[in-house]
């Protein structure tokens, strides 16, 4: 077996071997790569790709009929033998999904692990998340009724106070305005490079990678590899 | 060494508890139905019934006239009404109508109809000169047309849910707008590109409103006629005849209904066939029928008038419930009593709760069933269709067909008039609804609602208490709604599992209405449509209640 932990955990997150597969036809050539505390690696590739579907696999909700071999590693530990629930990976769609019938508090609420203190000591980190970004007030609030920056601002506290050990982007920004865009991506990066969060960013915006300020790294499509 | 992520073994344990339950009584049922139907002696027997032309004849021809008039007026009104809106509104009045139960709103409709009904009494004696009510055979007149009224008033506002809820799938708006830009009439661009599609979607809730306009007992016994009856009502006699031996007769019937149930299908099918590869080659004539002004306010006419009809009948039952005696022209009752009401309690007083707790019981086992059954199949569209398409198969059998050996196996199982008898054959009859509506609400959940709380650090089952079945909610406050009054509905199979023991309103319904005893029948038929319509009250109010700060939430 070549099945070997390294002697010295990697901190960060580990891609190694990964191909999806549609059908039996591979999405992309097999993906190695590595991002460290604090880096944000952008995967790009035209749209249907694989890119979304990569950071599917990665939470572990990857639905068939796709299909994935390779693995992937958190600071030296596979992640692959873990439930979703446990991976402790945050990711943020470009649609912010925030849940419907919860107000903005209850779903920036919905992140926090349990233990995080009282009922008046969880809603107090609720507010001060939400003030920290500029939406003080907001935890009554229907998420129906916030434009498109609030929404991600939102989404992206709820994952936050998750205490993810890493962070998926899966375009994020694409449907924000160009001006509100700028600002929200170096909140998103900041506060991510703050916490010394790995990130890894799929996007088709070469902006996107430019703001990122890391390495790029473009899916080569699955015909190519054979 | 590349590792798949661990996903948990699929639980298909539901679904298959699912068809077990929906399908098994049904195949028993029909198998146990086949040994005694195969006695020569009764198939001549039955072949020598007098009458029996006519009565086949008047089954088939109500039964399929009135699901083609159905299903026409459904079309057309929702080629009328065109806009999301307006549709809407049309739902929310449909739902009153399909909550009502095929018995009570038959004797509703004949309250209204009948020489002596509350339609007359309108009108007379300042319109007809009328004071007394005139000779004529408005009810159960011996060409069926009452029955078929009844039955298209209650057929109707289930197809138009039905059609309503595939719109879903279809691009409606655009197609109408494409086809009547380029100078198509209304009714003819849904004709050409709509109701094609349409159809596809609804062809099983199609077929079960054909089989069942065959061979119900329920409208008829109300509306329909009695020299000869339909011959679902001659199965009914026959089957409630105390003399045994006249069973195999019985039984040799269940099976002919069940033989024509399944001809007509074919020939509706080939019809079907037959009518696209017209519209085929008349949307390339040109023709395009864009004068249907007077066709649309026809439509909407129709529509109008068996809206106003089913609110009368509702009305009637009320009023002639109260009403010791009411003189023929006025519209009011003179002295309106309760004591129509506490004749009844004796009667009620058992009925009532028995109903009640029977409903209660079997849509929420039908509920949880069908949630988990549909939690199971949630990435597998497929196979959900394919679940929900094989619950429907019990609605396509004639209930008499495999009631009959039903009840034999029962007896022969000692389980015939236990509450696990009765509850079973009300969940046949409820989950392919209750599936239907879970089922579709689930599939049309955003899937990552679920993987957003599953990352977030909540287990599975969190997921689905804080996440899936809050977002599930209304769907399944209209499935209680719906569920609940099927198994109010419900009149055979109460009768045949229960083996007669047990007294539900709709098997008093029937009972007084078979006997004639108008009041007591309307008591019976009054409080049994305002059962389902007070728990559909009910979910619609706590579905405007729960999360009415919430605009995004799935309705």
């Amino acid at each position: 077996m070549s099945d070997v932990a390294p002697a010295v955990a990697v901190a960060g997150l580990a891609l190694s071997d990964v191909q999806l597969s549609l059908g039996g036809q591979p999405l992309f050539a097999p993906l190695s790569a590595s991002v460290a505390p604090g880096e944000v690696l952008s995967v790009t590739g035209p749209s249907g790709s694989g890119k979304s579907s990569l950071l599917a696999w990665a939470c572990g909700v990857l639905a068939p009929p796709f299909a994935a071999s390779g693995d992937l590693r958190l600071d030296g530990q596979s992640l692959l033998p873990l439930p979703t629930e446990r991976r402790r990976l945050g990711i943020l769609f470009q649609d912010a999904l925030l849940f419907p019938h919860l107000s903005v508090g209850a779903n920036v609420a919905f992140g926090l692990r349990a233990g995080s203190g009282s009922r008046a000591q969880r809603r107090r980190l609720v507010d001060d998340a939400l003030a920290s970004v500029g939406l003080a007030g907001f935890r009554e609030r229907d998420p129906a009724t916030l434009s498109g920056g609030e929404r991600v601002r939102v989404a992206l506290l709820r994952v936050l106070l998750a205490e993810p050990r890493a962070v998926l982007l899966d375009e994020p920004f694409s449907r924000l305005d160009a001006p509100l865009r700028e600002s929200i991506r170096s909140l998103v990066f900041g506060r991510c490079r703050e916490r010394g969060l790995p990130v890894l960013l799929v996007t088709h915006d070469a902006a996107d990678v430019a703001a990122a300020g890391g390495r790029e790294l473009a899916l080569r499509s699955g015909a190519d590899a054979r | 060494m590349s590792r798949l992520p661990q996903r948990a073994p699929r639980r298909l344990g539901a679904p298959l508890l699912l068809v077990g339950i929906g399908l098994l009584p049904v195949l028993a049922g029909l198998a146990a139905t086949l040994g005694p139907a195969t006695s020569s002696v009764a198939w001549s027997e039955l072949l020598r019934t007098p009458g029996l032309g006519r009565s086949l004849g008047l089954s088939l021809g109500t039964g399929v006239v009135a699901a083609l008039l159905s299903l026409l007026l459904a079309h057309g009104l929702l080629a009328v009404l065109a806009t999301p809106r307006a549709i809407g509104r049309a739902r929310a009045l449909a739902l009153p109508l399909i909550a009502m139960p095929h018995l009570a709103l038959a004797i509703g409709v004949a309250l209204v109809l009948a020489p002596s009904g509350l339609l007359l009494r309108l009108v007379s004696p300042w319109l007809t000169g009328f004071d007394q009510p005139p000779d004529w055979i408005t009810i159960q007149d011996p060409l069926g047309l009452a029955l078929i009224a009844g039955l298209v008033l209650k057929e109707t506002p289930f197809l138009l849910l039905a059609l309503s809820a595939a719109l879903a799938q279809v691009p409606a708006d655009r197609l109408m707008l494409q086809a009547r830009t380029l100078g198509y009439g209304r009714l003819r661009a849904w004709l050409l590109c709509v109701a094609p599609p349409l159809q596809r979607q609804i062809t099983l809730p199609f077929a079960a409103v054909v089989v069942f306009g065959i061979s119900n007992v329920d409208v008829a016994l109300a509306l329909g006629p009695s020299t000869p009856p339909t011959f679902a009502m001659l199965l009914w006699e026959w089957f409630l005849d105390p003399d045994l031996t006249r069973r195999p007769l019985a039984a040799a019937g269940a099976l002919l209904l069940m033989g024509l149930c399944v001809g007509v299908l074919a020939l509706l099918w080939a019809g079907g066939h037959a009518g696209e590869h017209w519209r085929r080659a008349s949307a390339a004539s040109g023709w395009r029928a864009a004068g249907d002004a007077g066709l649309q306010r026809l439509l909407r006419g129709v529509g109008l008038a068996f809206a106003l009809l089913g609110a009368l009948a509702l009305l009637a039952l009320w009023l002639r419930s109260i009403a010791p005696a009411w003189r023929f022209p006025a519209i009011w009752p003179a002295r309106p009593g309760f004591a129509a009401w506490r004749e009844a309690t004796a009667l009620l007083g058992d009925a009532l709760p028995v109903t009640a707790g029977l409903a209660a019981l079997t849509t929420a086992l039908a509920v949880a069933l069908a949630l988990a059954a549909a939690e199971a199949l949630r990435d597998r569209p497929m196979q959900r269709a394919a679940l929900a398409a094989l619950l429907f198969v019990p609605l396509l059998v004639p209930q008499f067909s495999f009631l009959f050996g039903l009840q034999v196996l029962l007896v022969r199982l000692r389980l015939d008039g236990s509450w696990l008898a009765v509850v079973w054959s009300h969940l046949v009859y409820v989950l392919p609804y209750v599936f239907g509506v879970v089922a579709a609400a689930r599939g049309a959940l955003e899937p990552r609602w679920r993987d957003v709380a599953l990352t977030l650090g909540a287990t599975p089952s969190e997921a689905y208490w804080r996440v899936t079945l809050p977002l599930l909610a209304r769907a399944l406050l209209l499935a209680i709604a719906i569920g609940f009054s099927v198994s109010v509905a419900v009149y055979l199979p109460t009768l045949f599992a229960g083996a007669g023991r047990f007294a539900t309103l709709a098997t008093e319904a029937a009972a007084t209405i078979a006997a004639g005893n108008l009041r007591a029948a309307a008591v019976a038929a009054a409080t049994m449509a305002s059962l389902p319509l007070a728990v559909l009250a009910l979910a619609v109010l706590l579905s405007a209640l729960l999360f009415r700060d919430r605009r995004d939430l799935p309705s």
